[in-house]
């Protein structure tokens, strides 16, 4: 039977800070899990600076951030299993795993959740119009772009201004790209003022508030979005070819769906709330790891 | 010139049934669709309902046929290696007007023969599904009826057409017939074809279809209806068909528990089906309707919304037909005109009348191998996890996760792709993938990816859907 003292879903910057947190609390057995190949979750697709401020006093890009956590993983016995997607977890303690060729059953003692966030997306909306192909979320167009160098599209509207709608805004700007606009339906941008000033004013990008998208046009590719005025209830067809999607964020909670209250079971990272700076991720995650960590030393 | 005895034309639900009735002939038949894959049409956006039978007035054929449509297709699923849950249906009525609506329904249903039909009391009815909102006066309980995925029960008649022997031509559009001796030339934008028989199943255009020989006897007037589709494992969900008939003239609601587990909630009715796209009116019409019928659905987990277009028939003088066309405007030459529900019902029972009339004229011999069974792709989801240890370990694909939502294994897209889906959404219609909460978020690059290397096409020649559709342009592909 397969056995960890202490089992991690996710090896991004909160999965990899918690693991790092327990071993040193003097847990041993430590097994961190991720879907993906490569650690750090959604920092390595995240190129541009401005991560670590607090924790490291210094502006870091996403991938030098999980550089540093790795270096300080790699001095451990803590193993990472990438590659490997938790498929379930049960009540009686035991998760799950698949991977190429292998599915086989975990028992654990202690679990912590570090599985980000899922985006919102175009389908929760409501939109009326067509489905055509064109319409990305902002994490996915990020991924595209900076991980496989794709090319999506030349007139691009981004619907929402957070801080994802805002950095892939100046990504499609430094792409040579035409950003028309990011709609905004509040009356304020909704990412950080940092990201405003870099991303929007920087690169003269119009972002809109009181405006959203109400339709969708095209027929096998998007070819234009109805917006609309909020306040004036005004509409206006706008030529694009492509739809970006930035409509927030959702904890990924699913795999623990009704074990939520377990005392074996810790949230940590994006999962238990979404954090705005991987720094409060780690944080989160650190105490949390030192938490499950201690109680599995003893 | 190719030459085949029968031409099916149009691949969507009625096509595919009518080329596995025909399969059981000797006959050698070509299904022929305009699009890049079957059932993209009508067929991949209805209610997916199989129903009992006892809206139809007594003594018609529709009525006939939707009856014994029903009763078997239990066995027509395990044939086809479809689920196919038989959940029961609760029409609902909250009133005078819609009580007298039951009560007739009830009466139409004994007579045509619909087993098991019950009235309820509203106190029977929420204890069945209690989630429903106060205020009910009475339901109609029909055991009979049920929900299949309409697109993967054609795929898998097409599949078995297949297997038995028809042929299957996809992006072929016919754009003129001509009568010939012994039968009819098709033109189409790749190339002509000889056959002996057509049978028309071309879904919106089978009226145009038609008249491309014959002189308009019926007409199609497209309408669209919205659809919301909310989350699995959403509080609220019910266990039964629901059907609300409100008290006031206006259309109801239609809620179904489908057999992917989310819960699929419409249609409105509205003028103007174009090119399936959504109105904001409609959509907000059945959110309005499902949180009056279901207050406790958690309208936040909407996840999808689509429309549909309904081939609604009419005669010449735009008088409306409620029955089914079958139209036999010359010897060999059978036309499906403007089947809307229960099309989807009865696809097996109209393939069955029309082949069993197509084979006298041909005067074709039944086949002595006809293989009526076909198996679905092999699912990992919902095997216990030894089960899933020991297909990944005979084939590592098992083992791998592409779609995360609707826990879909690559060795399940390869063999989407290997049947024949050659876009993002023929894999989805064949496996499900990208039908979840995050909507191919996080799966659709990663299904593109495999139908480029399975298929030796370029990521950018990839289409989500139809023609125009690439997903990511050729520039700086892979740098
Ligand atoms: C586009 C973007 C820009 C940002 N910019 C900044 C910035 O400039 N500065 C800053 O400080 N912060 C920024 N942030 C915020 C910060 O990056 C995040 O809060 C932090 O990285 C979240 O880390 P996490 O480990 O909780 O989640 P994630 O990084 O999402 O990691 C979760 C991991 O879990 C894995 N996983 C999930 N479920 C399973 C399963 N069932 N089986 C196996 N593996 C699983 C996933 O594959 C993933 O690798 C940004 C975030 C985004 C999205
Ligand atoms: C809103 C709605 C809800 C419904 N709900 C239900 C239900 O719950 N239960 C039920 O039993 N029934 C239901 N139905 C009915 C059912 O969906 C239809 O009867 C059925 O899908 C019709 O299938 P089809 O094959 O005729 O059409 P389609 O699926 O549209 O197929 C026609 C095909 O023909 C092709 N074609 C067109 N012209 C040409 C050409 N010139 N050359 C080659 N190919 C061509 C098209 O590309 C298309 O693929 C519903 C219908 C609607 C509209």
């Amino acid at each position: 039977m397969k056995t960890c003292k202490l089992l991690i879903v996710g090896a991004g910057a909160a999965g990899i800070s918690a693991a790092l947190a327990a071993w040193d609390a003097g847990c041993r057995d430590i097994l961190l899990v991720d879907r993906a190949s490569q650690p750090g979750g959604i920092l390595p697709q995240c190129l541009h600076d401005g991560f670590g401020l607090a924790k490291y006093g210094k502006e870091l890009t996403g991938p030098e951030y999980v550089m540093r956590l790795m270096e300080k993983l790699n001095r451990t016995d803590i193993v990472f299993l990438p590659k490997t997607e938790v498929l379930s977890v049960s009540g009686d303690q035991s998760a799950v795993l698949s991977r190429r060729g292998v599915v086989e059953r975990l028992y654990f003692g202690q679990m912590i959740l570090a599985s980000g966030c899922r985006e919102k997306n175009i389908g929760a909306l409501c939109i009326g119009g067509t489905r055509p192909a064109g319409i990305f979320t902002a994490g996915q167009a990020q991924e595209r772009i900076n991980l496989r160098h794709q090319d999506l599209g030349d007139e691009i509207v981004i619907l929402g201004s957070g801080d994802l709608g805002m950095i892939m805004a100046r990504r499609f700007t430094q792409e040579g790209r035409h950003v028309i606009a990011v709609l905004e339906q509040e009356a304020h941008y909704g990412g950080m003022a940092r990201n405003y000033h870099r991303c929007i004013e920087k690169y003269s990008i119009p972002l809109h508030c009181r405006r959203t998208v109400r339709e969708i046009h095209g027929k096998g590719r998007v070819c234009g979005v109805t917006v609309e005025a909020l306040d004036s209830g005004e509409r206006e067809y706008v030529t694009c070819d492509t739809l970006i999607t930035a409509l927030g964020l959702i904890p990924e909670r699913e795999l623990v769906r009704g074990l939520e209250d377990r005392e074996w079971l810790f949230l940590a990272g994006n999962c238990s709330r979404v954090h705005d700076l991987v720094d409060s991720a780690v944080a989160e995650a650190e105490r949390i790891g030192r938490m499950a960590g201690r109680r599995l030393s003893v | 010139m190719e030459r085949c005895d029968v031409a099916v034309i149009g691949g969507g639900v009625l096509g595919c049934f009518a080329a596995r009735e025909l399969s059981r002939w000797e006959l050698d038949i070509t299904v022929l669709e305009a699009r890049e894959d079957v059932c993209t049409g009508i067929s991949r956006a209805n209610t997916a309902v199989v129903y009992p039978g006892y809206d139809h007035r007594p003594g018609t054929w529709k009525a006939e046929i939707c009856v014994a449509a029903n009763a078997s297709f239990d066995r027509l699923c395990e044939e086809l290696d479809v689920s196919f849950d038989r959940c029961g249906s609760l029409m609902l009525s909250f009133g005078p007007h819609a009580d007298a609506v039951l009560q007739k329904k009830l009466r139409q249903g004994r007579e045509n023969g619909v087993p098991g039909l019950r009235l309820l009391s509203a106190e029977e009815t929420y204890r069945m599904e209690p989630s429903i909102a106060p205020g009910l006066s009475s339901a109609l309980f029909s055991p009979t009826a049920g929900t299949v995925n309409p697109w993967q029960l054609g795929i898998a008649a097409c599949e078995n057409a297949v297997q038995n022997g028809a042929r299957l031509r996809l992006n072929t559009c016919v754009v003129a017939i001509d009568r010939e001796e012994d039968g009819f030339l098709l033109k189409t934008n790749h190339g002509d074809i000889h056959t002996r028989a057509i049978v028309n199943c071309a879904g919106l255009a089978a009226d145009r279809v038609q008249e491309l020989l014959h002189p308009p006897s019926v007409r199609i007037i497209p309408t669209a209806g919205d659809y919301l589709v909310l989350d699995k494992n959403s509080a609220g969900r019910p266990v039964h068909i629901l059907e609300y008939e409100p008290e006031e003239k206006a259309k109801g609601l239609t809620v179904v528990p489908t057999v992917e587990g989310s819960i699929l909630l419409g249609p409105t009715e509205r003028e103007n089906g174009v090119d399936y796209a959504t109105a904001e009116t409609g959509l907000t019409r059945v959110r309005e309707l499902s949180a009056r019928l279901l207050p406790e659905l958690d309208l936040g987990r909407i996840i999808r919304s689509f429309a549909a277009v309904r081939p609604n028939p009419q005669h010449p003088d735009g008088s409306p037909i409620h029955s089914f066309c079958v139209e036999h405007p010359e010897e060999r030459f059978w036309s499906l005109i403007g089947i809307k529900t229960p099309g989807l019902t009865c696809a097996r029972e109209l393939g069955f009348h029309v082949t069993k009339q197509l084979a006298k004229e041909l005067a074709a011999e039944q086949k002595m191998q006809f293989n009526p069974k076909r198996r679905g792709i092999r699912r990992a989801h919902g095997l216990p996890w030894e089960e899933r240890r020991l297909l990944a370990e005979q084939q590592p694909d098992y083992g791998e996760i592409i779609c995360l939502c609707e826990d879909v294994t690559k060795a399940e897209v390869l063999e989407a792709i290997r049947r024949g889906a050659g876009t993002v959404d023929g894999v989805k219609r064949r496996i499900g993938t990208g039908m979840g909460r995050c909507q191919g978020a996080r799966c659709e690059q990663k299904v593109a990816a495999l139908i480029s290397e399975v298929l030796g096409l370029p990521e950018s020649s990839v289409l989500k859907d139809g023609p125009g559709s690439e997903i990511v342009r050729a520039a700086h592909e892979n740098v």
